[in-house]
């Protein structure tokens, strides 16, 4: 029966996305709140296109505009909800011995709200409710996902400070804005109860253009959750970038970064806290190349790990990357193919390969249908292992009201 | 719980879907709606005799030092207000450097002038006349040639209860011009509700106007201007380039700046841009899409826009549909006097 009532609601979301363009279009909070469309700063929501950069950069501001802006206590300040439901399904091979997986269901849901506290000092919320599992809803756990403020131009007109809970500009490849639903697995690895690359952080993050185009972005954050308070702050990352041509790299010109991240944790047994913290580090390198409307990412990313960390005795280090071809040929439709690999012997014991492909069709700006299929193989490299595999497709119905 | 999170996530989908004003009009910082009654100052209220006034000194050549150049002569009704040639040829056939901005809707400026040197429309309406490559006149000259003409004596004096100077030339010459104003446009009246006001290819343009081709955030407000300058590059890569609003601000801020031109009746006056370098709107677009000129002052809103040729065309479309009903002004017989010949344009020299 719920099934149904999903399947109706999807019907009725589409219908009326389609019906109703005018409507519908620009709704969410940013473009509400100017009054523009989606694609004025997404190529494809929610993927950012150049505008949507520089605009994020300077402090949710509208570079060289920043006259015109209101605050919150000039303006209602805006509120957006973001969700998707669909279809999705994962199979598994024999020897992973788990079952098939489907369901025609919500998948999470959360609330955003943006804006300007004051002249150059904007603020970004999300608040992702917590959700239990039940036939028909994807379970979620409730967390403050990203709570920023950023001070913008201080002291010069390219530097920027960012604190609080945000996603970290040591990421080139923004995995809140990603178009696949499958992850980068070279931004999920950690070592046990680490923290992912792909996770926000707590701390300051300072950002800006230098002279000549170059880019820099610096952050103390909190790291992981191995940690105690007395601990934190415990990581630092630095990332340097450079765009050859008029653009960000998103969708014009040719950028090339160089990113790296030293950090602390607690080896976890079971988070003794007679054990010091030990070290850990990643250090990568990215491109994103545009033509036309082609855009290809590269990351290669290599990581090294205290052993403690890893309570293991074996060579504590690893590489992985990915390399994601985006086409968009029109403004409502955007295809993706993505490779990504993990050469990880300490994790599992297990290379990681990951095959994705997809496309999303934007009946309106806000509202995306989304279909993606996803292959990932876990190679073992013992002899007494079996190879694992998974199999992930989706259909679904992106929302952002 | 499932059924209550079904139950406002419906409730929510529906109450945004519903009240399409409430997510697209109130509180919106750029919104490029109809425009507002004429603002008129306080010091200069509009007259029929003023207009009038205003209206024999904007087509009279007489206001040059050679009687050759009138503010006709470079804002042409017959060209939309404004000057077919990319840039002005003054007296003495002297080429300036700049192409003249339409009349049409000055009114509403906040700055007159490319790099906005003037406030108010008074003071515009007579700096033309002392540009030694425009009108080459001077004011204490030009106030004394009008004096000496009855027809005009006698208006000044009907007018602003006294002979001619040069504040009252301005202001007569400025209520001209704040009588043309053009009426609504297609986009108008599809803002009124009329559905059939613009072609599919225009709301399609309108949708690329508002989105991928980034034009609203200079482009916005009653006018399609947000009254501001922008340095978008254009020819920064001269030898030696016209810097704009810096050379009246020193600011070196302001270097390669201009001020944002209103887009209202844009179809009607090519050629485009400060100096008139881009012949047609589609030009125009080309332009923008190639991220305008890389110069250290560019706007950081310049970027590649990756359009189509299909969506090129759709804004062009749009860009046509902002062209409304513009009066229609004959031009007025003028009180005779020294220095009257006929204007191959249609007025006097």
């Amino acid at each position: 029966m719920r099934n149904r009532i999903v399947l109706a609601g999807l019907v009725l979301s589409g219908a009326a996305g389609l019906l109703l363009p005018e409507q519908a279009a620009g709704v969410p909070v940013f473009a509400r709140k100017y009054g523009f469309e989606c694609t004025m700063c997404h190529s494809s929501m929610p993927r950012l296109n150049d505008f949507g950069q520089r605009y994020r950069m300077n402090g949710y501001q509208l570079p060289d505009l920043e006259h015109l802006e209101k605050t919150v206590l000039e303006s209602p300040a805006p509120v957006a909800l973001r969700t998707s439901a669909g279809f999705t399904g994962t199979q598994y091979s024999e020897d992973a011995q788990l079952p098939a997986e489907s369901d025609l269901r919500l998948n999470g849901l959360d609330l955003l709200s943006a804006g300007q506290l004051g002249r150059d000092i904007g603020y970004l919320l999300v608040y992702v409710p917590q959700i239990a599992e039940a036939r028909g809803v994807a379970a979620q756990d409730g967390s403050l996902e990203m709570a920023s403020i950023v001070f913008s131009k201080l002291g010069s007109s390219s530097l920027n400070v960012r604190v609080g809970r945000f996603e970290p500009a040591y990421l080139p490849f923004s995995v809140k804005r990603q178009l696949s639903a499958t992850p980068y697995e070279v931004y999920a690895a950690a070592f046990p109860e680490g923290i992912a690359l792909a996770e926000t952080q707590t701390g300051v993050e300072i950002s800006g253009y230098g002279p000549s185009r170059f880019q820099y972005a610096a952050g103390l954050v909190e790291g992981g959750p191995t940690l105690r308070a007395i601990d934190a702050p415990g990581d630092v990352y630095l990332r340097l970038a450079t765009v050859i041509g008029a653009g960000e790299g998103q969708t014009a010109g040719h950028r090339l970064g160089v990113t790296g991240y030293v950090g602390r944790a607690r080896p976890t047994e079971k988070f003794d806290v007679s054990r010091s913290p030990v070290g850990f580090y990643r250090i990568g390198v990215d491109a994103s190349l545009n033509l036309g409307v082609a855009n290809l990412a590269l990351q290669y990313l290599m990581a090294r790990d205290d052993q403690a960390l890893w309570d293991d005795d074996g060579e504590v280090s690893y590489a992985g990357g990915f390399g994601e071809l985006t086409l968009q040929p029109r403004v409502d439709l955007v295809c993706f193919a993505r490779v990504d690999y993990l050469d990880a012997p300490v994790i599992a014991n297990r290379d990681v390969t990951r095959l994705t492909a997809g496309g999303r069709f934007y009946a309106v700006d806000n509202v995306a249908l989304h279909a993606e299929l996803s292959h990932r193989t876990e190679k073992a490299v013992v002899e007494d292992q079996d190879d694992l595999a998974e199999t992930f497709v989706t259909a679904r119905v992106d929302f952002a009201f | 719980m499932t059924r209550r999170i079904w139950a406002a996530f419906t409730g929510l989908a529906l109450l945004l879907l519903a009240s399409p004003a409430t997510m697209r009009a109130e509180g919106r910082i750029f919104a490029n709606g109809p425009l507002p009654p004429i603002p008129v100052p306080a010091d200069n209220p509009q007259t029929d005799a003023k207009v009038r006034l205003g209206a024999q000194l904007y087509f009279d050549t007489r206001l040059s030092a050679d009687n050759t150049i009138s503010c006709a002569t470079c804002h042409d009704p017959r060209t939309g207000w404004a000057n077919p040639h990319p840039t002005d040829t003054g007296i003495r056939g002297q080429v300036g450097g700049r192409n003249s901005g339409t009349v049409i809707n000055s009114a509403y400026m906040r700055f007159q002038f490319w790099d906005g040197r003037e406030a108010s429309l008074e003071g515009q309406a007579v700096g033309p006349i002392h540009n030694p490559i425009e009108m080459g006149e001077t004011h204490e000259n030009v106030v004394r040639k009008l004096n000496a003409i009855p027809g005009y004596r006698e208006q000044f004096q009907a007018v602003f209860g006294g002979d001619a100077t040069i504040d009252g030339i301005g202001k007569a010459i400025a209520a001209f011009e704040r009588s043309i104003v053009s009426g609504p446009a297609p986009y108008d009246r599809y803002l009124m509700g009329d559905r059939s006001a613009m072609s599919p290819a225009a709301l399609r343009g309108l949708r690329l106007f508002n989105g991928k081709a980034h034009c609203t955030p200079c482009h916005s407000g009653p006018l399609f201007s947000n009254q501001g300058f922008h340095n978008i590059g254009v020819g920064m890569d001269k030898a030696k380039p016209d810097l704009g609003r810096f050379d009246h601000t020193q600011d070196p801020a302001d270097k390669g700046k201009f001020k944002v031109p209103t887009l209202r009746n844009i179809a009607e006056t090519p050629p485009y841009l400060h100096d008139g370098s881009e012949a047609t709107l589609l030009d125009v677009i080309e332009y923008y899409n190639r991220g305008g000129t890389a110069n250290p002052g560019l706007d950081p809103l310049m970027l590649p826009l990756h359009l189509t040729a299909r969506e090129k065309a759709d804004l062009v479309t749009f860009l046509e549909a902002l062209t409304g009903p513009v009066p229609q002004v004959a031009v007025p017989a003028f009180p005779m006097g020294e220095g009257v010949i006929a204007d191959p344009k249609g007025g006097l020299r």
